[in-house]
């Protein structure tokens, strides 16, 4: 197995969920009501637990311990894609991107469940539970808003064009791809794409929004080569705040 | 008024004078009741309420606001327009002896799902169902089936078919909350680390 390979995979994923983890943690506190605060908190926690868990992985692989993969890399040095990074604007945005990248997620961990590379199937495993609650919150949510009022919807389909391109970002293909295929660790984004595409329909088609032609569609990608938009550096700094200040801080 | 505070906004128009009007209703969402079990075998009890736009969206509003800590193994929800009460009593007084016997009604039966609350003060309790017509004749199924000498102080009845139950395929939700440990305050141990602040910064004063 080609390790260089697996890290990458394991770097882009762990970072997906710690950059959405706490760009979703920014609305605790101002979530559009008390349940759904604690709801999307709760979510977003869990994304940072499960990066917790890869950046763990990686570390047995030989990189550094957890805090320090998090807290002290710049902006070029994460694998996350675009989308994750985008700043919340209004809640439909974030309901959205919830929805576009929470559906990705759950497949391609389904799909890890089959993974060659033990650690990845077994946390793949463990943690199917908990993005299949996830899935069904935001599912609920789109489904719900997708064909509520005249202005849920116009607000969501404005979020869901904007959105899209970035979500398609999501599958930008890793440098190793072939062999991350080959080697059986994971089935690979062209097929995750595919299954991706018809669940998001399949949501979609139940409200009274309506998807752009996929092939008019221009990927942004980049993320993944960490070539990143101007939003994450500061995220960064925001999120390493304490860190950087007192790296043995304990809270 | 115009403001950009949302509770200036949310403050009731101060009318024209002479009209009279009727109130308006508030912009609010309506409530559901949840209901937790917390172990196999257990019964549920009733934990709270949330607001949602409906019955689907209390389920998935309910999980994290009652379950984000505590470990359980499934909850309900129902609109709190579904629940019918009985009257609530106090001291000795058991409730069951304010529930007239109603002779069996006419018409199709349905279940109702029955809870007591053996406590003032604390959660109602799920009993068991009762097949009835209307939610009358369910207290009183309720009263023939669940009196005993043991006081209880009101009834809850709620249609089984208004309730919006887990799953089978969703009882797995709960299954990684027991490792979640960084949700409850104690695991901080906020009180060791001030302790250790405050004798680190006396040592510094003195020294």
């Amino acid at each position: 197995m080609n390790e260089n390979a697996l890290k990458e995979l394991l770097y882009k994923i762990a970072d997906d969920q710690l950059i959405l983890g706490h760009r979703n943690s920014e609305w605790t506190g101002m979530g559009p009501l008390l349940e759904e605060d604690i709801a999307f908190s709760s979510m977003a926690q869990d994304k940072i637990g499960q990066s917790y868990a890869i950046y763990t992985i990686l570390h047995s692989l030989g990189e550094q311990d957890p805090d320090t993969i998090a807290f002290t890399r710049n902006a070029n040095q994460f694998h996350n894609s675009i989308l994750t990074e985008l700043p919340n604007g209004e809640y439909d945005f974030s309901l959205i991107r919830h929805f576009l990248y929470d559906t990705a997620e759950i497949i391609r961990f389904e799909m890890l469940t089959h993974s060659s590379y033990t650690p990845l199937a077994e946390l793949a495993i463990k943690i199917r539970a908990e993005l299949k609650y996830h899935t069904l919150h935001a599912n609920t949510w789109i489904k719900q808003l997708g064909s509520a009022t005249e202005e849920s919807i116009e607000r969501l389909q404005k979020s869901l064009d904007y959105a899209m391109p970035y979500a398609l970002g999501i599958f930008e293909e890793s440098p190793y791809e072939a062999e991350i295929i080959k080697s059986g660790i994971f089935a690979g984004e062209k097929a995750l794409y595919e299954t991706w595409k018809q669940n998001i329909e399949a949501v979609i088609d139940q409200t009274r929004l309506h998807l752009a032609d996929w092939s008019l569609l221009k990927p942004v990608l980049g993320g993944r080569l960490g070539n990143h938009s101007d939003h994450l550096q500061p995220l960064l700094d925001e999120m390493s705040e304490v860190f950087r200040i007192d790296p043995s801080a304990e809270w | 008024m115009n403001s950009l505070d949302p509770r200036v906004k949310r403050l009731p128009s101060t009318g024209i004078v002479g009209q009279v009007e009727p109130k308006a209703p508030l912009d609010q969402f309506g409530t559901f009741e949840v209901f937790v079990q917390p172990r196999e075998g257990k019964p549920f009890q009733h934990e709270g309420i949330v607001h949602a736009p409906n019955l689907e969206m209390a389920f998935v509003l309910a999980k994290e606001a009652f379950t984000r800590r505590f470990t359980c193994t499934s909850i309900y929800v129902a609109d709190t327009r579904d629940v019918y009460v009985s009257p609530m009593t106090e001291g000795n007084e058991n409730v069951f002896q304010l529930i007239p016997e109603t002779p069996s009604q006419p018409g199709e039966k349905e279940s109702y799902e029955i809870y007591q609350l053996p406590k003032r003060g604390k959660q109602h309790i799920h009993i068991g169902a009762v097949m009835a017509s209307n939610p009358t004749e369910a207290m009183s199924e309720a009263k023939v089936k669940f009196q005993s000498d043991k006081v209880v102080y009101n009834i809850w009845a709620i249609p089984t078919t208004s309730i919006r139950f887990t799953n089978p395929e969703e009882k797995e939700l709960w299954l990684t909350l027991p490792e979640k440990k960084f949700r409850d305050a104690s695991d901080y141990k906020g009180g060791d680390k001030l302790k250790e602040f405050l004798e680190r910064s006396t040592t510094t004063l003195r020294s």
